[in-house]
């Protein structure tokens, strides 16, 4: 191993952080998950889990607004990453700044931001209802709407940089053999640049998917208490009602679950002609 | 008969932010021609092979192929055939279905597809292949099934991109012949953009020698070789002794001319209108020179004595630097001919003919 790979020990100084706080606690929670109310081995926490139809509610909710996010991220992100592509030079850089800037803010600060924004009396509304187009103001916040539109700005950077970067990488010269061979822009588009830009697609899906789905502060934020997503839940668990072993339970069954889904999608598009793209 | 004229350019320009490109270019192309554009980096010959394929638009002047005006008409309404340096095969397709994406656009039956995939694969020696994705091919095969896959469509025009350029010395050699056969079996005209003089020498039936965005000369291979136009196709194809001086006499039958390091050398009359004491530049091909032995009995119009510096054996000829007084002569000589034992220092004799020497008069032509 060590004469394989003589530079593994470069490798030392983030597995022992990871392990120190990473893998140590997650085996502290998967022990706690299975802690009865006295403290002795039980699988009552799980019980609870799998038979309250409640818990089914909030996961399946959980999902549904994990792959809402990955849907709008992907649309919204896939035109920027097609600019930056076709853009060398400064402008790349620049969107790509832009991109990346509002990262800079607390995702806390920008939920808050989007309160402005789409509050029943922030400006969208406000200007819908002198418009004369609404009556009422539209609920954009604290249901799962205002949740999806909160994730999507959060994590929409990802997305776009993941599928861009598989962008660069395409051989201009693809889209000049496409074209003399008599592919209009559209026809070198489907195939050429979609197929090959999958790596990053598929990446940016995993990516913004797992976020979404661990994701605590928006969900809280913009959906208040009118959305609960399995991390609030767990928190509540947690910090309110101090139930930490049902809070374990279900922050493994989040991983659970997570792990599960990512791995059926990474199955599912490995299919012989993706391996050879993925692998070049 | 005349021929028919595939590709016409007249006057094409070709401008890149105030720097012109390819200046006043004009060529006529005959069906079935293969025809090189030859010339360094930089020189415009990519530049009007991009035009030609309609990546660019040129800036002035008319582009016609089979007689259609093509300016502004995009490449892939153009129905030609490229191939391009890094073989820009898709990676994501199969070779068959990389072979078969012309035919797809055209919407051929699948069928037909699959009959003439085949057809094309064993013109280009590689029958088994279709199945498999470029990535499982080495380079030379992967230019192969490029292509296969420009002339599947059956192109009006055939464009290469430097398409030897990425392959290893003997591979390059080897689809060279092959590009050779191809030629000769199917006739489409083809347009071949290169650096590599000897690549263009084999192949074309014409060569464009380009320098600066300016047509040097144009010519068979033959003609560029031996009678070039300018010191730049002189100097541009091939090794040549490039020796200034002055013409010191005129006389019936020669040209003399005093080199700057005090050689005389005797050039023949029919070259130029030269007058006595006008500024030259005399060239003489390595191989034109032929090396002896002092003692040996001599003929030649020109022969000089020197010293032997360096012979380097390249196994078909060696390559030899001759000291003549302060001038160094590189001479290429062919192992039969000499017979003398090859020492360094050794004091031989350098002789050639005056129809092998080419004059030209300083700053151009």
């Amino acid at each position: 191993m060590l004469k394989r790979f003589p530079y593994l020990f470069l490798l030392l100084p983030a597995l022992i952080l990871l392990l120190g706080v990473f893998v140590i606690p997650m085996l502290f929670i998967l022990v706690l998950s299975f802690q009865g109310v006295e403290g002795q081995f039980s699988l009552e926490n799980y019980k609870t889990i799998f038979t309250d139809v409640y818990y089914w509610e909030v996961l399946w909710k959980t999902i549904k607004i994990s792959l809402y996010t990955v849907f709008f991220t992907l649309v919204l992100a896939f035109p920027v990453a097609m600019f930056m592509a076709k853009t060398p030079g400064k402008l790349r850089g620049l969107v790509t700044m832009l991109i990346i800037c509002p990262h800079l803010i607390s995702v806390v600060i920008r939920n808050f931001g989007w309160v402005v924004i789409l509050g029943e009396t922030g400006w969208i509304n406000v200007t819908l209802m002198d418009l004369g187009l609404i009556e009422q103001p539209l609920r954009f916040m604290y249901n799962e709407v205002g949740v999806v539109i909160g994730l999507t700005d959060a994590f929409i950077a990802y997305m776009v940089l993941a599928i861009a970067t598989s962008l660069y990488s395409i051989d201009q010269s693809l889209y000049k053999a496409a074209s003399i061979l008599g592919a209009n822009r559209i026809q070198s588009f489907f195939h050429v640049t979609l197929p090959l830009s999958m790596p990053g697609v598929f990446a940016g899906i995993t990516l913004v998917f797992s976020l979404s789905m661990s994701a605590y502060v928006t969900p809280a934020l913009m959906g208040g208490t009118g959305v609960k997503v399995i991390p609030t839940l767990a928190f509540e668990q947690i910090m309110a009602v101090l139930n930490w072993p049902l809070g374990a339970a279900l922050a493994i069954l989040l991983l659970g679950c997570t792990v599960l889904l990512v791995t059926l999608f990474s199955r599912l598009v490995e299919t012989k002609r993706y391996k050879e793209v993925f692998s070049s | 008969m005349k021929k028919q004229i595939d590709v016409q350019l007249k006057n094409v320009q070709k401008r890149f932010q105030n720097q012109v490109v390819v200046k006043n270019f004009d060529l006529e192309i005959e069906q079935g021609e293969f025809i090189s554009l030859l010339g360094p980096s930089g020189c415009g010959k990519t530049t009007t092979l991009n035009m030609i394929a309609g990546f660019l638009d040129p800036d002035e002047g008319e582009l016609l192929i089979k007689g259609k005006r093509m300016n502004g008409v995009p490449p892939y309404k153009r129905e030609l055939g490229m191939v391009f340096q890094t073989y820009s095969l898709f990676p994501h397709m199969t070779v068959g279905e990389n072979i078969g994406y012309g035919l797809k656009l055209r919407k051929v039956s699948k069928q037909e597809q699959a009959e003439r995939i085949q057809k094309v694969l064993e013109l280009v020696k590689l029958p088994h292949v279709a199945d498999r994705y470029p990535k499982q091919l080495s380079g030379g095969q992967r230019q192969r099934i490029a292509i296969a896959r420009a002339l599947i469509v059956e192109p009006s025009l055939l464009l290469l991109d430097e398409p030897l350029s990425n392959l290893d010395a003997k591979l390059r050699e080897e689809l060279r012949d092959e590009l050779k056969r191809l030629h000769q079996e199917i006739g489409v005209t083809t347009i071949f953009v290169t650096h590599d003089q000897e690549e263009a020498l084999s192949l074309s039936d014409r060569i464009v020698v380009m320098n600066y965005g300016n047509i040097e000369q144009i010519g068979t291979p033959y003609e560029i070789y031996n009678q070039p136009k300018s010191e730049f196709v002189h100097t541009f194809i091939g090794k040549t002794n490039r020796l200034p001086g002055v013409v010191s006499s005129i006389d019936n039958m020669h040209v003399h001319v005093r080199t700057e390091n005090g050689l005389m050398i005797k050039a023949t009359q029919s070259t130029g209108n030269w007058t006595v004491g006008q500024s030259v530049t005399a060239f003489i091909r390595p191989e034109k020179i032929k090396l002896t032995t002092q003692s040996e009995k001599d003929t030649s119009d020109n022969s000089v004595n020197g010293t032997l510096d360096i012979a380097s054996f390249l196994g078909a000829f060696t390559e030899c630097k001759v000291s003549v007084g302060s001038t160094l002569l590189d001479v290429r000589m062919q192992e039969k001919v000499w017979t003398g034992n090859g020492q360094d220092g050794e004091t031989v004799t350098c002789s050639w003919s005056a129809e092998d020497v080419f004059l030209m008069a300083e700053g151009g032509k």
